[in-house]
């Protein structure tokens, strides 16, 4: 098979000039290696904006603080609402809300960051004064214990619901250094292998003496408060409420000096009247407010928004991409050419001796293929082994590496290969071999 | 066996066209040993890349064992290169990379012959020229004698029926010149036919027939 030989001989070329084409491969290395990471930061920036917005309910409405803007096409430009403003949202408008015809629930969440003790623990956490609905609302499920009621909530009982790496930390199973640090936004799940054994031998040795924190008493900001449940852990990125504390908002308004909603979740009693509702509690609120100071969103106006993050990250990742592979194609190519002028002799030679045009043409065309196609295996390899690394230590959002991102960057390495290895293979079948041969 | 009958080739750098071959007449039997003398440019390389199908002549015709080189595609002469002539080029030509070993198998790895055992081939003809314990170096790291007789086992591995050589002892001293000659006898005595290069008289005298290229025609 002249095919198979024109790929040995390639690979070959290549080991005999493993020097060169090493730095020839880092353009490719690191081309795919840029290609894998921002995919995976693109993906895993879009997930998190999904789980954030998209656990919205069909028939929930959002009240967010700050004015989103109306874009010249009348849509509602959520992007500029994502920022943070200060909230002038009120339990009082919760209330007023709750008295909208058609509102089935108000959930208004009350946010801050304390610091919580127990015993010799101090962890810092994400302390949530809200309703008995809360856990419903936020999908957040119980693993111990219990919710508070309404009742608790009227009485303004000192009664706590704890999320889970909160519970875990404050008993001491998890050695969770990034929690005292106040990052609300721990994924449970991305921790190397080596920290997730170091918690279960560490987490047995404990839960020899204490296995669950209810029914103890927990202290925040000088104010005792009695554990009554603990949720179940919850990956969801964003909203996860694995670092919150939950009491009853009432509680929290008169134990803590927050006032300011910083969101609240309206359920409409049916999907028919969301329009209504959304128009009805909008003026509801507008009538507490001297400006427009908050942003009433539907579900479908969020899918709207998410949709239009998606695209933009899109755009971007195909921008980026290209470049990368610009830049790695055009630099194989041109160590390709000056391989191929470097060995006029070594072409001229294997003409001579019987070599045709074509096999000569193959064996570059191999050697500039197989080039890239190893250069984008070590690049994607490399970004594997950093999302990995990314994920174990690094908190603030996971990397998501979709397999479609790995065999598009193989395939795009295959498809410069074979589109930048033409030139050089055509140039080297070209040569004369009696010219080749004066070659100096 | 070679039969040329006024052959022309010129070269044209820029402006400047030099014609090298103004007719050139040869006519070479079977089994024949040849010796071509002339001064440096006189275009001796340029007659034997003809001769090798290399290049290809202007005017003229070019019959080799009764075939006419001159009308052949491109394919057909790559392979009549590749199965009938064995080239020992001005200079050695072994590509650095290649180990001594695997300069010999070029002409099989590119052959399709089936020359059955092709290691076992190599590896008798690097025997045969004394050169088995050097068959893993790399062409660098041997002397002039030994490049030599390494490009020639790689002109004898197709076991072809002509041999051209270009300046075959060129840069070589007495002794390793006269090594490489009797190897040329012996190829001689087998039957091949030679055109030998060079502008040593003492090598031109082992050859059957000596000839000049003077002004671009042979005398
Ligand atoms: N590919 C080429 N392009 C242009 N000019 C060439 C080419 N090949 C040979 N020539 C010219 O043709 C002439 C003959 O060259 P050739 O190599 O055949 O000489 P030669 O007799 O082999 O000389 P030497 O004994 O030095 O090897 C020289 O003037 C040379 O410069
Ligand atoms: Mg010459």
């Amino acid at each position: 098979m002249k095919l198979l030989t024109a790929f040995k001989l390639a690979c070959f070329g290549l080991w005999s000039n493993r020097y060169r084409v090493v730095s020839a491969m880092m353009g490719v290395v690191i081309g795919m290696f840029a290609v894998i990471v921002l995919t995976a930061i693109a993906i895993g920036v879009k997930d998190t904006l999904m789980k954030q917005m998209g656990s919205l309910g069909a028939e929930q409405i959002l009240v967010m603080p700050g004015r989103v803007l109306d874009t010249a096409n009348g849509q509602k430009d959520l992007l500029s609402g994502l920022t943070s403003v200060p909230s002038t949202l009120t339990y009082e408008d919760a209330q007023a809300v709750e008295n909208v015809p058609n509102v089935k629930t108000v959930t208004p969440q009350l946010e801050t960051v304390n610091f919580v003790e127990y015993e010799d623990k101090n962890v810092q956490s994400a302390i949530v004064g809200t309703t008995d609905q809360y856990s419903r609302v936020q999908h957040a499920k119980l693993a111990e214990g219990r919710f508070f009621t309404k009742e608790e909530q009227q009485a303004e009982a000192k009664v706590v619901v704890v999320g889970n790496n909160i519970h875990d930390s404050l008993l001491g199973k998890n050695e969770v250094p990034d929690a005292e640090e106040g990052s609300s936004t721990n994924v449970v799940e991305s921790k190397p292998w080596w920290k997730r054994i170091l918690n279960k031998i560490l987490g047995e040795e404990v839960s020899a003496e204490e296995t669950s924190l209810v029914g103890k008493k927990i202290m925040i900001n000088e104010e005792t408060y009695e554990v009554i449940g603990v949720l179940a852990p919850n990956a969801t990125l964003g909203s996860s409420t694995d670092n919150n504390v939950v009491m009853p908002i009432e509680t929290a308004l008169t134990t803590t000096d927050m006032k300011n909603l910083t969101k609240m979740i309206v359920e409409a009693s049916s999907l028919d009247v969301v329009d209504e509702v959304d128009g009805a509690v909008f003026n509801a609120l507008a009538a507490n407010h001297s400006e427009i100071d908050f942003s009433v969103v539907k579900q479908d106006q969020m899918l709207g928004a998410l949709g239009k993050v998606t695209s933009i990250l899109q755009v971007m990742l195909v921008g980026i991409n290209a470049t990368a592979l610009l830049i790695s194609g055009t630099g194989i190519m041109n160590v390709m050419v000056m391989s191929v002028r470097e060995r006029t002799r070594e072409i001229g030679i294997r003409k001579a001796l019987g070599a045709t045009t074509f096999e000569i043409m193959m064996q570059f065309f191999f050697e500039t293929l197989l080039l890239c196609i190893i250069g984008g295996a070590v690049g994607i390899g490399l970004g594997y082994a950093f999302i990995e690394v990314w994920n174990g230590n690094i908190e603030i959002f996971a990397l998501v590496l979709p397999m479609w991102a790995v065999k598009l960057a193989l395939y795009t390495s295959i498809a410069i290969g074979s589109l930048v290895g033409i030139y050089p293979a055509l140039k080297a079948a070209s040569m004369k071999p009696s010219k080749a041969l004066r070659f100096e | 066996m070679i039969d040329l009958k006024d052959v022309r080739k010129h070269y044209r750098s820029g402006n400047l066209k030099s014609e090298v071959l103004r007719g050139v007449n040869l006519q070479v039997k079977q089994g024949e040993y040849v010796a071509i003398m002339g001064k440096s440019g006189s275009g001796k390389s340029t007659m034997l890349n003809l001769l090798g199908t290399l290049d290809v002549l202007d005017k003229g015709e070019y019959k080799l064992a009764g075939k006419s080189v001159h009308k052949m595609s491109r394919g057909k002469r790559v392979r009549l290169r590749n199965e009938e002539i064995g080239f020992v080029f001005q200079h050695f030509q072994l590509i650095p990379n290649l180990s001594v070993f695997q300069n010999v198998l070029l002409p099989l790895t590119y052959g399709r012959k089936r020359l059955g055992k092709k290691k076992a081939r190599v590896l008798a003809l690097l025997d045969e020229m004394g050169l088995l314990d050097k068959k893993n170096q790399k062409p660098d790291r041997l002397s002039g004698g030994e490049k030599q007789r390494v490009a020639i086992a790689r002109a004898l591995v197709n076991e072809p029926g002509l041999i051209l050589a270009d300046e075959p002892t060129g840069s070589l001293d007495e002794e390793t010149t006269e090594n490489i000659l009797s190897l040329f006898d012996r190829v001689h005595e087998q039957g091949a036919t030679i055109v030998v290069i060079t502008h040593d008289q003492e090598v031109a005298d082992r050859a059957g027939r000596i000839l000049r290229l003077q002004n671009g025609v042979l005398v």
